[in-house]
């Protein structure tokens, strides 16, 4: 029987897998569809706008985050101490060198990065790929943003005159799509894989030269390579003869595919099983009774062949709330955690769902609502255990909406983490 | 201040108004019309898109079927591109047993002569196999699916083509009324272009109140009385086109008894509830619940599929003397002279009708204009059809079997509706577009599943860079139809949509003279705020799901809540903020009368 099943593939399944697995518990991750790793910036965001100054970025995290502790003692980095979640970034950070994708913060320690969005807007962020760090707003070489005619997922001049608003000196160029792909239906991910070619990232490194000013920096969209990605860099920087950067895209995210597949490597290193595809449909479990916890005996994924049970000691639950599918939710008001039904903070009615308005500052209450849990991230209802062998990390987690105060990868990363501990030191 | 002077000014561009301008056009009037906002921005851009075979209508009102069934056969030929022959059925669903509908049905239909047919419960299975499998009979008729969008742009394209004068957001400050040799006269309008502030006086022989549910409000304007009452219709659009054919329950009309696939999507409506005024209009969870209880009678299981969205449009139902409540208050046309009413000269309006009879409700005005203009012009429209017609009904599949043919995967704007890069340009060249959601009304931009979570900002990202360029003409809010050929029938069509051709604009670009409100910001926001008021009231499931997709790409991804420009509204900003969002489930009021 395995030590722990991991169901959910996103950054806080993973981490939590990595940590069990570092310990030398046997883990195996399942997971129906991908984490939102795939859809954002691969950008690690700790806290960029606290829910009581939401106009304003938070330039210092860790200052901020220990105000927001104290004023809403119940969020999810309220688990954690400060130290706790210090360690468990640089565990992340430590992690993406030993596997060849590595982040950086900013110079100064307790500072955020200011990175220009895909609409160039400044995002607040803690620790960004090293590809992504070169575009620093803070620094102050002007930046050439080259976009490629005919890409629809990229939009140079929208960032550069929003980056000009914003006092950034910046301009924006363009090279035929033609340079770097062949194919009529280029997604992102298609032009990664190009660029992994030596011949056509040459190419890219010459036109990039004849374009670019001395002093400059060239920000590019993020498909610098997708398996070669540190040598593409390298090359662009050195035919091009200054720094390159990436902006992150709209979907699918190059620079969150990275990460996952660096992440699922090192983690098949140690052994750890990772079976996408597979929804959990049901789990056999006992319920709490008489003061003493229920227990989870198996859970059951559906496959195209036939169901599947998986045994383990120890389950994680690691689904991702409403955006990762772990909740469901219906016209009646329903919202319901979809494989062990666990109790939600979620208001059960759709008039207390939302704010007015789609870009409303305090966000919306459905996706503040969540699983409660213990400091050792175990769900309970009304502070008493309701497993005893399930823990829950990440998205899932209550009282944060991790979307509107940015702090979506770091919330998972230190919830996973932290999590995956707690069960090795069982 | 600007003068214009023309025979004929419509005042509405929904499809009554652009029926009449079309009209009078042809007939050889030089005609302008004013639209508010943009063209459908009212009730014909908020309906079922059903073209009536008359059935509905055929035991209630037998005159109106009669009218529905020649319309229908007409706008078959005169607006062919902007129509799905679908085909409907009525059928009689186990609820709906137990009386002698279906024979008065039946007899009705005969009488006005609209073909209907029962076939076998079996054969309509075969065809629509999520129907209900209960049914008991089925009778088809020559129901359609329409696109009230293109059809009122195709109209107008053949106004323009014509010699008429299309000028949307231009708002209607007051008619100038004039006493002559003691009668009064309507002499013309003081309107103002809403994005330039612009005045402008229109000098017109004779005035058309075309304004639908905003009609009284207008006439009221001129000193004449005309009632509506504003019957608000809730409509749900799933995700999925369920049904084939239009499905209709084989009863006495009421609500939610009416299943319309549209393009990828199935539309169910509506509710009837009279509201005090035409906008703006809350859905109510009854309503939307009524829908998915309604629905779940014509295709069980309704109510657990995915839903993409809601909106409610108002019926301008005329009434000589108030007798309450909704649906039973005549749909008919209601023409009214106002110089016999009220003895006020010059002035007509038109409202009442459905969507259906609006060339017939145009023709019946410009009749009209023709006796007070002392002049006899024959009606051409029943025969002459508007330019596009040539390329015959759409159909489901023919963008994609565009894109596929001529390999346009990568130039895919917005993949739920397949709206590429080129029809996005050419809308904009062509279509006077103040935001991201006129657009959506000429190319179906946004409509999918995603709601705009993809190309909202690649729609931004092409328009900022055909502005830079100079190639988004703006100028066009005050074009002259003669300075350029119009084709924005062809934008949904299969043969025209994916022909490059931004050169058919006047090339002038944003001029200092024609202050705009472009900005990408604004048009990110006001986009991303006009999918979510209509998302709101059926968000749950996977669309919530999608939805919360959207805000990880607009808010952690792109940060657009922290972009410069966030004091900058447009005209119609105010419109999308208005507040959908569910309230306290409350059963439906009793209708009075």
């Amino acid at each position: 029987m395995l030590d722990l099943v991991v169901i959910g593939a996103g950054l806080s399944g993973l981490m939590a897998a990595y940590t069990a697995a570092q310990s030398g518990l046997t883990v195996r991750v399942i997971n129906k569809g991908l984490g939102s790793m795939h859809w954002g910036a691969g950008t690690v965001d700790v806290l960029g706008y606290a829910p009581d100054a939401p106009e304003k970025p938070v330039q210092h995290p860790f200052t901020a985050l220990a105000n927001l502790v104290v004023q809403y003692p119940d969020h999810p980095y309220g688990l954690l101490s400060s130290d706790e979640i210090r360690a468990g970034l640089a565990s992340f950070v430590a992690l993406t060198e030993e596997i060849g994708l590595p982040y950086r913060g900013s110079a100064e320690s307790d500072q955020n990065l200011f990175l220009p969005s895909p609409a160039g807007a400044a995002r607040p962020v803690y620790l960004a790929p090293e590809a992504q760090s070169a575009g620093d707003l803070s620094r102050s070489e002007p930046m050439l943003i080259v976009g490629f005619k005919g890409m629809r997922d990229f939009f140079p001049d929208l960032i550069v005159q929003n980056l000009a608003k914003q006092g950034h000196q910046a301009r924006s160029a363009f090279l035929p799509l033609s340079l770097v792909t062949d194919r009529i239906d280029a997604n992102t991910v298609h032009l990664a894989e190009a660029l992994d070619d030596l011949e056509r990232r040459t190419r890219l490194g010459h036109e990039l030269k004849k374009l670019v000013k001395i002093g400059e920096r060239i920000g590019l969209p993020a498909i610098l390579g997708m398996n070669d990605h540190s040598v593409v860099i390298a090359d662009l920087e050195r035919l091009s003869g200054v720094p390159v950067f990436e902006i992150p895209t709209l979907p699918p995210s190059v620079p969150g595919i990275r990460l996952y597949k660096a992440l699922r490597s090192r983690l098949l290193e140690l052994g750890v099983r990772i079976e996408a595809g597979m929804e959990v449909v049901s789990a056999e479990m006992t319920a709490r009774h008489n003061g003493t916890p229920g227990s989870i005996q198996s859970v059951i994924s559906a496959t195209s062949a036939r169901p599947y049970k998986h045994r383990a000691h120890n389950y994680l639950l690691a689904t991702g709330g409403i955006l990762g599918g772990g909740f469901n939710s219906d016209h009646t008001g329903h919202v319901w955690e979809t494989i062990f039904d666990l109790p939600l903070t979620v208001p059960q009615d759709r008039s207390m769902w939302f704010a007015s308005g789609f870009l409303s500052p305090t966000g919306h209450p459905i996706f503040h609502g969540g699983v409660v849990v213990n400091d050792v991230f175990q769900p309970v209802d009304g502070g008493k255990l309701i497993f005893s062998n399930l823990w829950v990390a990440g998205n899932i987690l209550a009282n944060a909406d991790p979307i509107l105060e940015r702090s979506l990868e770091g919330s998972a990363i230190v919830t996973g983490i932290a999590a995956g501990k707690a069960i090795a030191n069982l | 201040m600007h003068k214009l002077q023309t025979e004929v000014l419509v005042i509405g561009g929904g499809a009554t108004g652009t029926g009449v301008v079309w009209d009078a056009a042809l007939r050889g009037f030089k005609t302008i019309l004013v639209e508010r906002r943009d063209l459908t921005h009212g009730t014909t851009g908020r309906f079922h898109g059903l073209l009536h075979s008359g059935g509905r209508y055929a035991v209630k009102d037998p005159h109106g079927a009669e009218e529905c069934i020649r319309e229908n056969q007409i706008l078959r030929k005169t607006h062919a591109h902007c129509i799905e022959d679908t085909s409907g059925f009525f059928v009689v669903t186990p609820e709906d047993e137990g009386d002698d509908y279906p024979e008065k049905f039946v007899a009705g239909c005969n009488a006005v002569g609209i073909p209907c047919s029962e076939i076998p419960v079996a054969e309509a299975l075969r065809r629509e196999p999520l129907l209900n499998p209960r049914i008991s009979r089925v009778f088809e008729v020559p129901d359609g699916s329409a696109d009230g969008f293109l059809a009122a742009h195709a109209t107008v394209n053949a106004a323009r083509v014509a010699g008429a004068q299309i000028m949307t957001y231009h708002e209607v400050d007051e008619l100038i009324v004039e006493e002559r040799s003691g009668e009064r006269h309507v002499v013309g309008a003081r309107v103002h272009n809403v994005v330039t502030g612009e005045h402008i006086v229109i000098y017109a022989d004779i005035i058309v109140n075309a304004a639908g549910a905003w009609s009284g409000k207008l006439a009221a304007m001129a000193g004449a009385e005309v009632v509506i009452l504003p019957s608000k219709g809730t409509m749900v659009a799933m995700n999925h086109r369920l049904v084939n054919t239009v499905i209709n329950r084989c009863k006495m009309p009421s609500d939610g008894d009416i299943l319309v696939p549209s393009h990828t999507v199935c539309i169910i409506g509506t509710t009837s509830v009279t509201v005090p005024n035409p906008e703006p209009l809350r859905i109510e969870p009854w309503e939307v619940q009524k829908m998915l209880d309604e629905g779940e009678k014509i295709v069980p299981g309704f109510s657990k599929a995915r839903v993409l969205r809601a909106w409610a449009g108002v019926r301008p139902l005329f009434q000589e003397t108030y007798t309450g409540g909704g649906r039973d208050v005549t749909r008919k046309l209601a023409l009214l002279d106002h110089s016999q009413r009220e003895g006020i000269k010059g002035f007509l309006t038109i409202t009442g009708g459905k969507w259906t009879t609006f060339r017939l409700m145009a023709e019946a005005t410009v009749d009209t204009i023709c006796e007070h203009l002392g002049t006899q012009r024959p009606c051409t429209t029943a025969t002459t059809p508007v330019p596009g017609a040539e390329q015959g009904n759409y159909w489901v599949g023919h963008r994609l079997h565009d894109v596929e043919e001529q390999r346009l995967q990568g130039d895919l704007i917005c993949e739920c509706e397949l709206v590429t890069r080129t029809m996005l340009e050419n809308a904009v060249q062509r279509n006077p577009a103040l935001t991201l959601d006129d657009l959506r009304r000429d190319v179906r931009l946004g409509k999918g599943p995603c709601q705009g979570g993809f190309c909202t900002y690649r729609a931004v990202g092409i328009l900022n860079e055909m502005e830079s360029a100079g190639n988004w003409n703006h100028d066009m809010l005050d074009e002259s139809a003669d300075t350029m050929q119009w084709n924005a029938a062809h934008l949904q069509s299969p043969a025209h949509n994916l022909t490059r051709d931004v050169t058919a604009g006047n090339g002038k670009g944003h001029s200092a003279e024609s202050p705009t409100v472009f900005n990408p910001n604004l048009l990110l926001r006001d986009f991303l705020q006009e999918r979510w008021k209509g998302v709101t009231p059926v968000l749950w499931g996977r669309q919530l799901k999608q939805e919360r997709l959207d805000e990880l790409i607009y808010l952690s991804l792109m940060n657009i809540d922290h972009l410069p420009d966030d004091e900058l509204a447009s005209p119609v900003t105010d419109f999308y903020n208005f507040d959908t969002t569910p309230g306290p489930f409350e059963p439906e009021p009793k209708k009075v009368g």
